[in-house]
C-alpha cells in the first residue's frame, strides 16, 4: 500500500477515524474509498459508509480478489448496523469462500459471523444454528469471539437452553474483556441482566410469583405440565405442542389447568373460550367438539376427562400442572412473550394467537416498535415482527481491514 | 501493449528465499526496508529497527512514523511518512530535512543511487528520480505493475511488485521500464520494501505478516 493509505490505516487502527479520513478525503482509488467508508461508518455515517464501500468493492482490480472481498464484508457489516437485512446473502457467502482462499482465515470468519447474525434478525433460528455451528471461536480474535458468543447466548436464550446461554456469555465476556471493548463488555452485561429479569409468572392457587428465565427452564424441565401463556402451548419435558394457531383450544387447556386438580365448569370454559356470557345448546355441542381435539391433540400427556359439571384434566405419570402467564398482563406483555421465541411472526398470526383483532395488535406493535422493544421486516402482508434482540450485537462495527495488503 | 508481451517474454525464476525474519515485537506490518553495510533497516509503522542479519536481533530502534519506503546515502536514512520524505541521521536519529514526496502520499518504495531518490508510486505504476535536497522530479519511469520497492545494485534497477496475492521482485530498464528480468514470490508471499546488501542478497518486507526476507539475488553467471 503506498505512504497515505499506511498512514489513515495508522490512525484508523489508533481509533481515530477522524484522522484517517483527513488523510484521504480528496481522493478516489480503491484503497482509499475503503479506508474512507471504514472511517465513516465508525462515525456512524452508515449510508455514506456503504456508498464508499461499494465504489471500493467495484474499483479493485482483477488481481485484488481479496481487498475486494473485504469491502464486501464491511458492506455487510454496516447493513446488519442499520438493519437493512434485504442484501443477498451469496454475495457474503462468496467472500468468505475468497478471503479462506486467500489465507485471510479471521475476516473469513467475520464473514460467517455477519451472515449468522443476520439469520438471527431474520428470526431464522435454525439457519442461524447451524451457521453459528461453522464458525469456529478458536480461530477468532476476542473482539470476533465476544460477538460469536454473544449471537450463541441469544439464540440459546431463545429456545430457553439457560445453562447454553450462560455459558456463551460466559465466552462472549473473557473474550470481551481480552478484547479490552468496553461496548462489547456493555452488552455481554446486559445481555447477563436479561437471564435475571422476570421473564413469566407463575399462577398457582391464586398467587403470583415471578419466574425468571432460568425457573421458567427449570419448570419445563421437571416434566410437569405447563400450560405456557408466554408461547401459546402445552409442554411436558420434552414434548412440546404448540397452540399459537388454535386460540380456542389453548384457552380450553389454559382454564382445565387453572381449575386443576379441580374440574372445570362447563359455561366457564365456554366463556372463556368462546368469549359468551349467555351460552346455549350449539356453544355446548361446538364445546365437545373442541374438548375432544384437544383430547386427541394431549392423548400422550394428559387424558381430558368430563364431569358431572365439566372436564377435569388428567395428566399422565401423575405429572404436576402448572401455569405460567407473561410477567405482566396486557397485550403488549402477551405480544412481548410470544416474539420472545425469535422467530418472526406475521400480525395476523399474532392476533389469532391473542385472540384479539389485527387492529388492537397492530396498535401495540406500533407502541412497542416505537420503543424499540419490536422490528419489523418487509412490508404490507409480507411484513413480520420480530422481537429486539436481547443482546443488542449488531451496534458494534468490527470492520474488517479492508485494505490491499501492502 | 508491447510493455505487456515483453513482460510475458522477461525470463521468470522462482525467488529463492534464503532466511526469514520476524515478526519483529510491536511491528504489525513492515513498510520498508534498506541496508547500511551491516544491518538491515526495517520501517515498522511506530520505527525504525536496524536488525543484525545474522542474528536476525534489533539493534537499534528510532521512533520514527514509517509509512512506506526507506533508504540510506551512507549517513542519512530517508523515510516516506503520510506526503513526505524525512532526511533522518542514521547516527543521533534526528530528522534533519524534509521534503515532500512525489505521489503526494499516493509513494511507496524508496532507494538511494547516483545521488538521487528513486521513489515508487504503488497504483500508478512509476518510478520517479528525484532531487534528495528539493523533492524535484527529474525523471518518471513507467512500469506495469504496482511498485511497492526499488533498489538498485550494480547499475540494475530492481523493483518489487505486488498485485493480489501475485508478487514478483523484477529488473527492469531505467530507460523504458522493460521487464528484463523476473523472481516470483511464492503465491500469498508479498514485497513491501526491497533493499540489495550490495552483494548476493535482496532484503524484502512481507507486508501485514510482519516479516523480513533474504532473498538470493541472481548473478550475472547464474543469469546466463
Amino acid at each position: 500500500m503506498d505512504s497515505l493509505i499506511a498512514a489513515s490505516a495508522r490512525a484508523l487502527a489508533a481509533g481515530d477515524a477522524l484522522g484517517a479520513l483527513k488523510r484521504v478525503a480528496l481522493r478516489d482509488d480503491p484503497p482509499a474509498l475503503a479506508l474512507r467508508g471504514i472511517a465513516m461508518a465508525q462515525l456512524g455515517e452508515h449510508g455514506r459508509a456503504r456508498e464508499l464501500l461499494r465504489r471500493a468493492a467495484r474499483g479493485f482490480g482483477t488481481h485484488e480478489e481479496r481487498a475486494r472481498a473485504r469491502c464486501v464484508v464491511a458492506e455487510a457489516e454496516v447493513a446488519l448496523a442499520m438493519r437493512d437485512l434485504g442484501g443477498s446473502p451469496r454475495t457474503l457467502a462468496a467472500a468468505a469462500a475468497t478471503l479462506e482462499a486467500h489465507a485471510d482465515p479471521a475476516n473469513a470468519l467475520q464473514a460467517r459471523l455477519i451472515a449468522a447474525r443476520r439469520l438471527l434478525l431474520l428470526g431464522r433460528l435454525a439457519d442461524a444454528a447451524s451457521a453459528l455451528e461453522q464458525v469456529d471461536a478458536r480461530g477468532l480474535p476476542p473482539a470476533l469471539a465476544a460477538v460469536a458468543g454473544l449471537a450463541r447466548a441469544e439464540l440459546a436464550m431463545r429456545s430457553l437452553r439457560i445453562v447454553d446461554a450462560q455459558a456463551a456469555l460466559q465466552q462472549a465476556q473473557s473474550a470481551a474483556t481480552q478484547a479490552g471493548v468496553p461496548a462489547l463488555l456493555a452488552e455481554v452485561e446486559e445481555a447477563q441482566a436479561v437471564l435475571l429479569r422476570p421473564a413469566a409468572s407463575r399462577l398457582a392457587g391464586g398467587k403470583v410469583h415471578l419466574l425468571r428465565l432460568e425457573e421458567v427452564a427449570a419448570l419445563q424441565a421437571s416434566g410437569a405440565l405447563v400450560i405456557d401463556g408466554c408461547r401459546h402451548g402445552v409442554r411436558a419435558g420434552a414434548a412440546w405442542k404448540p397452540l399459537a394457531r388454535r386460540p380456542v383450544l389453548f384457552a380450553l387447556a389454559r382454564v382445565l389447568a387453572e381449575s386443576w386438580p379441580g374440574d372445570a365448569d362447563r359455561n366457564v370454559l365456554i366463556a372463556d373460550a368462546f368469549r359468551t356470557k349467555r351460552p346455549d345448546e350449539t356453544h355446548r355441542a361446538r364445546l365437545r367438539v373442541e374438548i375432544g381435539r384437544l383430547r386427541t391433540l394431549l392423548a400422550d400427556l394428559a387424558d381430558i376427562e368430563a364431569t358431572a359439571r365439566g372436564f377435569v384434566l388428567r395428566p399422565h405419570e401423575a405429572r404436576e400442572v402448572v401455569v405460567v402467564a407473561p410477567p405482566i398482563a396486557g397485550e403488549q406483555a402477551s405480544l412481548l412473550a410470544l416474539l420472545a421465541d425469535g422467530a418472526a411472526w406475521s400480525t395476523s398470526g399474532l392476533a389469532l394467537a391473542l385472540g384479539t383483532s389485527q387492529r388492537t395488535v397492530q396498535r401495540a406493535l406500533a407502541e412497542l416498535e416505537e420503543a424499540g422493544r419490536v422490528r419489523s421486516l418487509g412490508q404490507a402482508r409480507a411484513r413480520r415482527w420480530l422481537a429486539a434482540p436481547l443482546a443488542g450485537f449488531a451496534t458494534n462495527l468490527l470492520l474488517p481491514a479492508a485494505l490491499p495488503a501492502g | 501493449m508491447k510493455v505487456a508481451t515483453e513482460s510475458r517474454l522477461a525470463p521468470a525464476h522462482a525467488a529463492e528465499i534464503v532466511r526469514e525474519y520476524g515478526p519483529f515485537p510491536g511491528a504489525a506490518k513492515i513498510a520498508g526496508v534498506t541496508h547500511d553495510g551491516h544491518n538491515v533497516w526495517a520501517a515498522t509503522p511506530e520505527a525504525l529497527l536496524a536488525i543484525d542479519p545474522a542474528s536476525g536481533e534489533t539493534r537499534r530502534r528510532i521512533a520514527q512514523a514509517c509509512d512506506a519506503g526507506t533508504a540510506f546515502d551512507g549517513k542519512y536514512l530517508y523515510q516516506i511518512a503520510e506526503a513526505r520524505i524525512s532526511k533522518i541521521d542514521a547516527a543521533t536519529g534526528a530528522v534533519v530535512a524534509t521534503i515532500p514526496a512525489p505521489g503526494q502520499g499516493k509513494d511507496s518504495g524508496l532507494a538511494w543511487a547516483e545521488g538521487s531518490l528513486w521513489v515508487g508510486q504503488y497504483r500508478d505504476r512509476k518510478i520517479h528520480q528525484i532531487d534528495p535536497e528539493t523533492g524535484k522530479i527529474l525523471r518518471t519511469i513507467e512500469t506495469n505493475r504496482f511498485v511497492t520497492g526499488v533498489t538498485w545494485v550494480d547499475g540494475e534497477l530492481w523493483h518489487g511488485t505486488w498485485e493480489g496475492d501475485e508478487s514478483e521482485i523484477r529488473r527492469i530498464d531505467p530507460q523504458d521500464g522493460t521487464v528484463l528480468e523476473r523472481l516470483q514470490m511464492p503465491p500469498g508471499t508479498g514485497v513491501s520494501g526491497l533493499e540489495s546488501d550490495g552483494a548476493g542478497l535482496f532484503y524484502a518486507g512481507g507486508g501485514e505478516s510482519g516479516k523480513l526476507r533474504a532473498i538470493r539475488r541472481p548473478t550475472s553467471r547464474s543469469k546466463s
